[in-house]
């Protein structure tokens, strides 16, 4: 094998988080020479998974150098407690979205055969933590006729309402179509399930958390809240009764960007880690046409030669050209709990899965905050995730408010939840809060995001990840856009991953 | 775990993440091509990449099914490893028993491992290319010597005596049995010596690998009775895997929540 140096390198990715990492997964059947390298020791970027002592370090990292991740404030808290496992026994993830049935992510990575790789578990219940009623203030969200049937916290007249409007949305988009040119999304969510419903007030903030909106019911617009709705009805029974959603096994994200640099390790690319960039020097005016390439420094003191650079604004350096981009903040804490939180997890359908995840939401009004202040979302991973061992639990908190505020928040919520689940003995053993920088909103033309956020046509910078809670199919479309510049005239839009199984692969 | 029991019922079967480590040339990755091919190539060039590989394994109770992972091609940059062994259940460290300092590597990814992988991996160290010692012809020092409690060893003490350092003429052994097996011994690994070219031990490797692995980390359930709420009653507590590729077959209906 050459050595790095004296490879002409076709294409240098620099970053190992989920973006550049399905990149690799795109790349890994090509015959370009592949480059992929991280400045960390670990791989995932910004949505890797860590053992307690690896998020330590990490949270010691984001707070010593700022600006280099899109993190900052990290702290551990860790009470002394004996309950908490040796640190390994830990895989707490940076990034434990949930992943829609009806994502494009799963029939990426089914035609690109990693799949077999990965181990995908469900997101079985929505709870919403309301105005205590009876003995529990923990409500379970119901998402499904079914579900409505069997409530016994709706009033008749509330559920035909709601039957109304699930009908509404979960029409086939070309059957209202008609109509919906009529229809305006353009209103606060709240008003449209008033106005255009007569949906009560106290169903506004169930429904609302199937959108997984980090803004209040007043604050979300309906173009927001029911498009995702939508989503969600249309993803339950896809993989199975009585879920819509997975979570991949052993660390989300991570799970996902590990996968995808194996394959291109199988492939062929060659990976180096504790390598970032240093510097990256335009190719000479001798050199031209296809040669050319740029010349990259990279941090561990080598030299390479590269035609295009891919990574995103934090793995490639600033005299790149590409400015800070424009990012909202959001407060969020790791939480490891004493607890199964076994109540959270009932099996949804008869014959369904055992889920392994669990959302919980948490309206500002709960809260003792203002109405129309963000909700708090507390996504709960089971021990089946592999991330805890048996009989503790994982909490991830979010909230859209940074600083003391969000922090408090989620400190809130996460006691108010250990307070109603009936077990006296859940603690919190061991927690982590940060701040996560990162986009809001939609990306409507992928291509276009992408081309804004690079410096040139051979230097490709994905934009910041989506804060989103759950997985983010544009996400796949950038990636898309920057597999196709890489590729050049050899990229065919039908064969961007789908694959064919390697030789020593048995089919199931 | 309350198991359904019935005549008919299939072992179950586990899949269990292994990782190959060690240096460069060792014979990684025709170690697993005899396991998964039982197949040789001579003067086989380096694997470019890495590999994944998948072979099943029966046990008189269960089948386990490796999901090989072999670094091949890149050790210089050690950069994979760490993203293999992440959740590995079981680890492959194979040394050439013609090359001391490839034990020497070896001890490195053993000490890597015990620091950095999950805290139950099970440990296998393999001392490759016994074909190039004297011992070829000699079966008895390609006997197992596991260093896992319980097993039989009786054959262990004598096939060590006779490993003397003195290396024979046309003996191309530089590490004796004896270093290796002490070695492994104190790091409580599994301990064999492999010859991929003939085939000597390769599937016993793998075979006390499958049954070295605790229960435990086959299951990762919760256990029976701790109250979980079951609708279908008698399912295995276990069950969380939802299996994508049963999209086809999963009759999606539009809309199908109303």
């Amino acid at each position: 094998m050459e050595s790095l140096a004296e490879t002409p390198w076709d294409v240098t990715i620099s970053g190992t988080g989920l973006g550049q990492s399905l990149l690799a997964l795109a790349l890994s059947r090509s015959d370009k020479k592949v480059l992929h390298i991280d400045k960390c020791p670990y791989y995932g970027g910004s949505e890797a998974a860590f053992s307690l002592q690896e998020a330590q370090e990490w949270a010691d990292n984001v707070n010593k150098e700022p600006g280099q991740s899109p993190f900052e404030d990290a702290e551990v808290h860790s009470p002394s407690d004996s309950r908490l496992s040796s640190s390994r026994a830990y895989t707490l993830s940076l990034s434990p979205h949930l992943i829609y049935s009806r994502s494009r992510l799963l029939p990426t990575l089914l035609s690109s055969k990693v799949y077999r790789q990965l181990e995908f578990q469900a997101v079985g219940s929505w709870w919403i933590f309301g105005p205590s009623e009876a003995n529990s203030n923990l409500y379970r969200v119901p998402s499904s006729r079914e579900d409505i049937f069997a409530d016994d916290f709706i009033s008749a007249k509330s559920k035909r309402t709601l039957m109304k409007f699930l009908r509404h949305i979960g029409k086939p988009p070309r059957e209202t179509e008609g109509q919906s040119e009529e229809e305006d999304l353009s209103v606060p969510f709240s008003e449209y399930l008033s106005s255009k419903f007569q949906v009560p007030a106290e169903l506004h903030d169930p429904l609302l958390s199937l959108s997984l909106s980090q803004a209040s019911a007043q604050q979300t617009s309906a173009e927001y809240a029911v498009p995702r709705i939508k989503r969600h009805l249309a993803s339950i029974g896809v993989f199975g009764p009585g879920f819509g959603s997975l979570l991949a096994k052993w660390g989300g994200g991570s799970e996902l960007a590990q996968v995808g640099c194996r394959a291109l390790a199988v492939g062929g690319g060659v990976y180096v880690l504790n390598a970032g960039i240093e510097s990256i020097a335009s190719p000479s005016n001798s050199e031209n046409g296809d040669d050319a390439r740029m010349q990259i420094k990279l941090s561990n003191g080598e030299s390479i030669r590269t035609k295009f650079v891919v990574g995103s604004h934090w793995d490639l350096p600033g005299q790149a050209g590409n400015d800070q981009p424009s990012c909202e903040k959001a407060a969020r804490s790791i939480s490891v709990v004493s607890s199964s939180l076994e109540s959270l997890f009932p099996i949804t359908a008869e014959g369904g899965p055992l889920p392994a995840g669990a959302v919980v939401v948490f309206p500002g009004s709960s809260l003792g905050q203002a109405e129309d202040s963000p909700p708090v979302y507390l996504l709960i991973h089971s021990s089946e995730t592999g991330e805890c061992p048996t009989g503790q639990s994982v909490i991830y908190g979010s909230v859209r408010l940074s600083g003391p505020q969000g922090y408090s928040l989620l400190e809130t919520a996460i006691q108010k939840l250990l307070e109603s689940v009936g077990d006296a003995e859940a603690k919190v053993l061991w927690s982590l809060r940060y701040t996560q920088l990162g986009r809001v909103g939609d990306v409507i033309d992928a291509a276009q995001a992408l081309k804004s956020s690079s410096p040139s046509e051979s230097m490709i910078c994905f934009p910041p990840l989506s804060l989103d809670h759950a997985f983010d199919d544009a996400l796949l479309d950038m990636v898309k856009e920057a597999w196709k510049i890489v590729q050049g005239e050899e990229a065919i839009d039908e064969e961007f991953m789908k694959f064919e199984d390697r030789e020593g692969v048995e089919d199931e | 775990m309350s198991e359904p029991t019935s005549a008919n019922t299939p072992k179950p079967s586990s899949s269990v993440k292994l990782v190959l480590l060690g240096e460069a040339a060792v014979g990684k990755s025709s170690l697993v091509l005899r396991f998964v091919n039982n197949d040789f190539q001579e003067n086989k060039e380096p694997t470019i990449g890495a590999a994944f590989l998948t072979q099943k394994c029966s046990l008189p109770t269960r089948t386990i099914k490796f999901e090989i992972w072999d670094t091949a091609g890149q050790e210089r940059f050690a950069s994979l490893a760490p993203m293999y062994y992440r959740n590995a259940q079981a680890a492959l460290v194979v040394y050439d028993v013609t090359k001391p300092s490839s034990l020497t590597k070896a001890k490195h990814w053993v000490a890597e491992l015990q620091r950095q992988a999950s805290p139950g991996i099970v440990i296998a160290l393999v001392g490759n290319k016994l074909d190039l010692t004297n011992d070829a012809s000699n079966e008895a020092a390609g006997e197992p010597t596991s260093t896992e409690g319980g097993e039989d060893e009786a054959t262990n003490d004598a096939g060590d005596e006779n490993q003397a350092e003195e290396a024979t003429p046309g003996d191309a052994r530089k590490v004796s049995t004896q270093e290796a097996n002490a070695y492994a011994e104190e790091e409580s690994l599994l301990f064999f010596e492999t010859s991929a070219k003939t085939g000597v031990n390769v599937a016993d490797v793998f075979t006390a690998i499958a049954n070295a692995i605790p229960e435990s980390s086959l299951k990762t359930g919760r256990g029976a009775g701790t109250g979980q709420t079951t609708f279908g009653g008698g399912r295995p507590a276990e069950d969380t895997r939802v299996n994508l590729g049963e999209r086809a077959t999963a009759t999606p209906k539009e809309g199908c929540a109303c």
